[in-house]
């Protein structure tokens, strides 16, 4: 086993703590790194987030649907143009796409595929953790993670200690109480509560200043990324972002699916702006649990499909690219002759990305997160070493 | 034992009396439907509706158009308008007429099945169904129906208008009928949209455990195209729900195996079949258990549930009965973390607390007007509980498996908010001796539960702890 440089002063650290020194402080010189997931619940439709141009087949299917002034990206595909953030990161060579692809789930169902989305697994509800908590699990990441919503994604479970933030407007009882509860739990074995209990009386995030604080996603995505610079700040963070599923009026660029991606592309923006420089040292990917059908519905929308494409911003990846095996658009290149396929299994580039960011081999992620599946290394196309 | 009270219902409240048998006393609330205790104003599903659709048509057709170079305007208009059909009142008043039947009414165990129900049948959150028609279809299909067999309630939640809506059924037309003929004609395509026949299978009725495959979706799919909201100018999408034979996909459908016939009467034919599938009994059992006991249901618990549903053919009061005896069996080996929601009724039932606007403030309302805030705490609260009951984000609900409501975010809820609920307790439940009995009467341990209370000496810091310790948030 190969123990990366952070891992080697971590342990080191925590014996010398144990011996009686001062706290463990990180070394200047090790990079703190950092992963942003964001996910798109509904099943975002990567044809409409990144349309490929001249393709007759497409323009032929969704009439009602095309998009009127895209970006273009590149010679074959173009970019949403409300995505205008995005494109700004790309065009500082900060933005990727990884196109025509998904997780390994081909049946259409919002429940399985979320369930499948966030456990990388292959049966529904089977596994009961996330594969980015046992991601930091092998990362040895414990309360480094931070989810900006109210319940805690499946996603992150797997570690404990994860924190999480959706600002109340109340004020916390005092600390006294806290430890005492904290005790009460840590007695009675519950140290589930007893971890959460003891994140609750550290945060310094709810007394900001004693103004309430916006729920937005673009809020909440400056916050994570002031958190994320600090060097003893969470390394990893979960958004969600609602609202892809629009099986009527879908629309065009003023449609509910753009509604959707502008979200997502807020949180780009406010990623930025709260990381500052720390931007170079950090990924952001989204993630969704399938694409949408070609053909555009009796609605105006479109149905549940299977390909859909992933977006990566931050200065970790290697280069603004349109990453594609694209596997066409013709009836009999489409999964079930209705979907865009899938060529590349998307746990492969989130694999590669734990494999980035948090230092492991690519393999040891593959063997113990995903339990040795078959997934391809994309680390050095994709990603800065 | 004493958690059973917790587990099943949301404890012993100040003026109940302990009973002296407990599974009695909670199956002898199973048998009938009583009225509302609620005492104010109730409206019915069609009334709201049309409140609905006065939104709807409102904004769309009207403001959208007259408004469309005026972005303030608009803005201001659509107020109005909201206020104009009661946007932000009817949801405070729908929890209210909810939560008198945990908190007031003498049958706490069916109001929790209730819950129960309506999250399995789940309205979740779209467009603005949550704010006008969602309370009353939980009202009018769902407990309504509690006192049937399970198959009349699927029956009637699948073709409610808020399921039809919520679900895209009007969306779904036979790609064969007649109605798609006419859309080929004029260049356009029309089909079918899956969403509907997907979840009446996966969600409400067999689950994916029965195997049923993507062929046997888009056949049920057909079956149920042309059931949808009967269209018109105005009234849009909110017409009652009807069988148009013109969208309906022609020909024979099978659906896990069995040959179903064109028309009207192939949806129910096809729901009886689906109710009675060995695995729509076993995936009610486990979803039954998981809701009342652990996360994980054995065989062995499920069992005499199923058993139930056979001898009595899904009628739903023995259904619950067996569920109930079960919790009971079970009530010294396992502890179920309480959602939000039920936590909450809890500490209102057992502490006292004046939870409920009353029936005469909430009448106060007048169409038009902006709410008086305290008419809309019940609304605010919920969602800062972080479940509001109809805003369930997918279809299949509020998750009833406890991590999903671990997290620090939840539990600093519950802190701060048990502190907001001592200020809204009567005088006289101000005391250490009411809070010295209620703990005796509702929990095993009460020794030990005092002692831990006691190193705090302020009343309210008491509160706090007693509804955070693990014996109340697990029941």
């Amino acid at each position: 086993m190969k123990i990366s440089r952070r891992n080697f002063l971590k342990g080191s650290a925590t014996t010398l703590f144990l011996a009686g020194f001062n706290f463990p402080v990180l070394a200047n010189t090790d990079k703190k790194k950092n992963l942003v997931v964001i996910m798109l619940r509904g099943g975002m439709d990567g044809l409409c987030a990144v349309p490929i141009i001249g393709d007759k087949n497409f323009e032929k299917k969704r009439k009602d649907l095309i998009l009127d002034e895209t970006i273009k990206l590149n010679s074959d595909f173009a970019l949403h143009p409300k995505l205008k953030n995005f494109h700004n990161l790309w065009q500082n060579n900060l933005g990727a796409i990884v196109h025509a692809t998904n997780i390994p789930y081909t049946k259409r169902s919002h429940f399985d595929g979320q369930n499948l989305m966030e456990t990388g697994g292959h049966t529904p509800y089977s596994i009961k953790t996330g594969w980015l908590g046992r991601g930091m699990k092998l990362g040895e990441l414990k309360g480094d993670g931070l989810a900006l919503a109210l319940p805690m994604p499946l996603l992150l479970r797997g570690i404990p200690s994860n924190d999480n933030f959706y600002p109340s407007k109340k004020r916390l009882p005092r600390t006294e109480l806290l430890q005492l509860l904290k005790s009460v739990y840590t007695d009675k074995s519950e140290h589930d509560l007893a971890n959460m209990m003891e994140i609750i009386a550290n945060r310094s995030m709810m007394n900001n200043g004693g103004t309430s604080m916006s729920r937005k996603n673009s809020s909440l995505a400056y916050k994570a990324g002031l958190e994320l610079k600090k060097i003893n700040g969470p390394r990893v963070a979960v958004f969600e972002v609602d609202g892809f599923d629009t099986h009527a009026a879908q629309g065009g660029v003023n449609g509910s699916h753009s509604d959707s991606l502008i979200e997502m592309d807020s949180i780009f923006k406010s990623l930025e702006k709260g990381l500052g420089e720390e931007i170079e040292n950090t990924l952001v990917l989204t993630l969704t649990e399938f694409g949408r059908t070609i053909k555009q519905n009796g609605g105006r929308g479109t149905e549940h499909g299977y390909g859909s494409a992933i977006f990566m911003a931050g200065g970790l990846i290697k280069k603004s690219q349109v990453y594609t095996d694209w596997p066409g658009l013709k009836r009999k290149e489409l999964f079930e002759g209705r979907d865009l396929n899938s060529t590349i299994d998307s746990r492969s580039v989130y694999a590669s990305a734990m494999s980035t960011v948090f230092d492991i081999d690519f393999k040891r992620i593959q063997k113990e997160v995903f339990w040795g599946d078959k997934l391809q290394n994309l680390s050095e196309k994709l990603f800065k070493s | 034992m004493k958690n059973f009270y917790r587990k099943v219902a949301f404890g012993l409240g100040p003026d109940e009396k302990v009973p002296s048998d407990p599974l009695k006393w909670a199956t002898n609330q199973l048998n009938d439907i009583p009225e509302f205790s609620w005492k104010g104003k109730i409206l019915p599903e069609k009334k709201l509706r049309t409140y609905y659709r006065e939104w709807v048509y409102g904004d769309r057709k009207v403001l959208r158009k007259k408004y469309k170079n005026d972005k303030d305007g608009y803005k201001r208009e659509k107020n109005k308008l909201r206020h104009a059909t009661g946007q932000k009142f009817w949801w405070n008043l729908e929890l209210c007429i909810r939560y008198s039947e945990a908190l007031k009414s003498t049958s706490p165990v069916l109001a929790k099945l209730w819950y129960f129900w309506g999250n399995h049948f789940a309205i979740s959150e779209k467009d603005f169904l949550a704010q006008y028609t969602t309370g009353a279809y939980q009202r009018e299909i769902i407990r309504a129906n509690m006192n049937q067999n399970f198959e009349k309630m699927a029956q009637e939640a699948t073709i409610g208008w808020s399921m039809i809506h919520h679900l895209d059924n009007e969306q779904n037309i036979g790609p064969k009928s007649q109605e798609a003929q006419w859309a080929r004609e004029k260049g356009k395509t029309k089909g079918v949209n899956e969403n509907h026949a997907r979840e009446l299978l996966e969600l409400h009725t067999v689950s994916p455990d029965c195997g049923y495959t993507q062929e046997d979706v888009i056949q049920m799919a057909y079956i149920m195209s042309g059931w949808r909201p009967k269209w018109g100018k105005k009234r849009l999408e909110t017409g009652d729900v009807h069988f148009n034979p013109d969208a309906h996909e022609p020909g024979t459908k099978t659906v896990l195996g069995k040959k179903y016939k064109r028309g009207r009467k192939s949806l129910s034919v096809a729901i009886t079949d689906l109710v009675n599938h060995p695995s729509c009994r076993k995936f009610i059992a486990m979803k039954l258990c998981r809701y009342l006991i652990t996360d994980n249901p054995t065989e062995e618990m499920m069992q005499p549930i199923i058993k139930a549903w056979e001898k009595s053919d899904g009628f739903l009061p023995e259904v619950h009965k067996a569920a109930i005896e079960v919790a009971f069996n079970y009530s010294d080996k396992y502890n179920k973390f309480q959602n939000p929601e039920n936590w909450l009724l809890q500490m209102s039932k057992m502490a006292d607390v004046d939870l409920i606007p009353s029936p005469s403030f909430m009448d106060l309302y007048q169409l038009g007007n902006k709410p008086i805030k305290d008419q809309r705490a019940l609304e605010r609260l919920m969602d800062e509980l972080g479940q509001h009951p109809y805003l369930a984000k997918q279809p299949n609900g509020w998750s009833d498996i406890s991590e999903d409501w671990m997290s620090p975010e939840l539990l600093i809820r519950r802190l701060v908010y048990a502190r907001e609920a001592y200020y809204k307790k009567s005088g006289k439940s101000q005391t250490t001796e009411f809070y010295e009995e209620m703990i005796e009467k509702n929990y095993d341990n009460s020794g030990e539960i005092l002692k831990i209370i006691d190193q705090h000496r302020e009343l309210v810091h008491k509160h706090v702890i007693l509804f955070n310790l693990p014996e109340t948030l697990k029941s």
